[in-house]
């Protein structure tokens, strides 16, 4: 009980503190190089009323699921096929693992030559930097897929799609799940990084008021994109928990 | 698994794993490359040799007199802040690493605000750098310091709350102090998280080094590949991403032959 208690209590402390620290340094620096807390807190209810965050940010985020989604309808099957295949591990591996190191900030100048500065760049560049982490963390979920598991449904006389649909896959959803959140974190990096290259959407609105100086509301910007990261990666891990709740107790009494 | 992956259970799963990716060349593999780059060569046959060059002007770039030299001097002046914040945060974010991974208090204390910085993109605070530190050099190396610094500080304290609490009481019980079981103790058993926060912090790091040319002042290889792409040379502009990719992968290897070298002790799983 003490122990469920402070660790409630820890976290609280660390964030008060941090938010102490942020409004004395604030003060210190001024609202031009640094605003604080307080002068956030007032901008903030302003953003909120203004709706030019919010709406910049849900088409943002619209344009962003194209490509995730689009990531992960290439990249989980891709990912399976690599970890049951050893014939599609060999193909893919190099180009998996060449594409993995390539930063996607340096394709966008070429991109933009291809594709312009539409729609097509964005979904494009958020597909190229969330891929490659759905592949890999599916593949290792595949890969580790132990093999007396397989063979106990093939004892139970199962065919093949029985084996896949039944066996390998609630195995791997974890792994998928985990894809998705790791997938994600780098989408809406992507999202804000092309919107930054190209100032449009999200993204064009933190550059924009970062070029008024206006460092209330840069931070107001900055929080709600942070709000929206943790959000998700906290929606994708509650649906983890209830597609494949055997796996948290496995992990815990390990 | 026969790669010599290493696994880092905790410890961000996918990121330190996706990072794991042993690359041992199978003839399959070059097989892949070769067949790749005719599918280049193909597609590049239906558009226009400004938007998609075939491979081997692309090669051909870089000996060129007139371009190869002018890559590799950007490159060199490239290393400088990739260098200086990649090393900035690992001074910073091994030493915290272990300060909060070993202190139940602090770890409770902050984990929750580091996952909340975490989430920030960092390219969404260029606004920031470019208001505290200008539009070179120093922003240039505070933004590689960003991009790389929490990812490394995440996988250091999974790795220093993993280490198993039995050995470091076998230490304790033989009288060791608290900084020699550190040193003996708790250290080793950390380096393979080590070697997964040098892989993907380095991979970060010079993802950063590529973001801070290309948003602040254009610089070395980013100048080049804004200007190239402006002036619709792709060839040129695919020869800098080429580069950057190169110096990504001799990263990876150059770390996974360290960690060889210094982790032949280590249980592969």
């Amino acid at each position: 009980m003490l122990n469920r208690l402070r660790n409630l209590l820890l976290p609280c402390l660390g964030i008060a503190l941090f938010l102490i620290v942020w409004e004395i340094a604030g003060r210190k620096m001024g609202d031009s190089l640094f605003a604080p807390l307080s002068s956030v807190v007032v901008q903030y209810v302003e953003l909120l009323r203004d709706g030019a965050m919010l709406g910049e940010l849900f088409i943002s985020l619209r344009q962003m699921l194209i490509g995730f989604l689009a990531a992960c309808v290439v990249g989980m099957p891709l990912g399976i096929a690599m970890g049951r295949s050893r014939l599609a591990d060999a193909v893919f591996r190099p180009w998996v693992g060449i594409f993995v190191v390539t930063s996607t900030a340096a394709l966008i100048p070429i991109l933009i030559l291809i594709l312009g500065t539409g729609l097509a760049l964005r979904s494009t560049v958020v597909f190229l930097a969330a891929v490659w982490y759905i592949v890999l963390t599916t593949y290792n979920g595949a890969k580790g897929i132990s093999p007396e598991q397989i063979a106990v449904g093939r004892s139970f006389s199962a065919g093949r799609a029985q084996i896949f649909w039944k066996i390998i896959l609630p195995t791997l959803y974890p792994y998928l799940i985990t894809g998705a959140r790791i997938g994600l974190i780098h989408a809406i990096r992507a999202m804000v990084m092309a919107e930054m290259f190209v100032i449009v959407g999200y993204g064009g609105l933190i550059h924009q008021t970062g070029m008024l100086v206006d460092t209330s509301s840069l931070l107001g910007l900055l929080a709600t994109l942070m709000i929206v990261s943790l959000l998700a990666n906290f929606l994708l891990s509650q649906w983890g928990k209830t597609l494949a709740p055997w796996y948290e107790q496995q992990r815990s009494t390990q | 698994m026969a790669d010599g992956s290493l696994q880092v259970k905790g410890a961000t799963p996918g990121q330190a794993a996706a990072m794991d990716y042993g690359r041992r060349p199978t003839l399959v593999g070059a097989l892949s490359i070769i067949v790749g780059l005719l599918l280049w060569e193909l597609a590049a046959t239906q558009f226009s040799h400004f938007i998609l060059p075939p491979p081997l002007n692309v090669f051909e770039r870089f000996i060129d007199p007139a371009f190869g030299p002018r890559l590799l001097d950007a490159l060199r002046l490239s290393f400088i802040q990739l260098g200086a914040g990649f090393g900035l945060a690992l001074a910073i974010a091994l030493p915290l690493g272990i300060l909060i991974g070993r202190s139940h208090t602090a770890y409770h204390m902050f984990n929750p605000l580091i996952n909340a910085l975490y989430a920030i993109p960092p390219v969404a605070l260029i606004p920031f750098l470019i208001i505290w530190f200008g539009l070179f050099l120093e922003a240039r190396i505070a933004l590689v310091f960003l991009m790389c610094f929490f990812d490394i500080l995440v996988i250091i304290i999974a790795g220093a709350r993993d280490v198993r609490s039995s050995l470091v009481d076998v230490g304790r019980s033989f009288g060791a102090s608290r900084a020699l079981c550190l040193r003996l103790v708790v250290l080793p058993a950390l380096t393979p998280f080590l070697f997964a926060a040098l892989r993907v912090g380095s991979a970060r790091a010079i993802n950063g080094m590529i973001t801070a040319e290309l948003f602040f002042a254009a610089a070395n290889l980013g100048a080049i590949l804004k200007r190239s792409a402006q002036a619709f040379d792709s060839a040129s502009a695919l020869a800098v991403v080429v580069t950057i990719c190169l110096v990504g992968l001799a990263a990876q290897a150059l770390i996974q032959a360290l960690e060889r070298r210094v982790l032949h002790w280590h249980l592969r799983a």
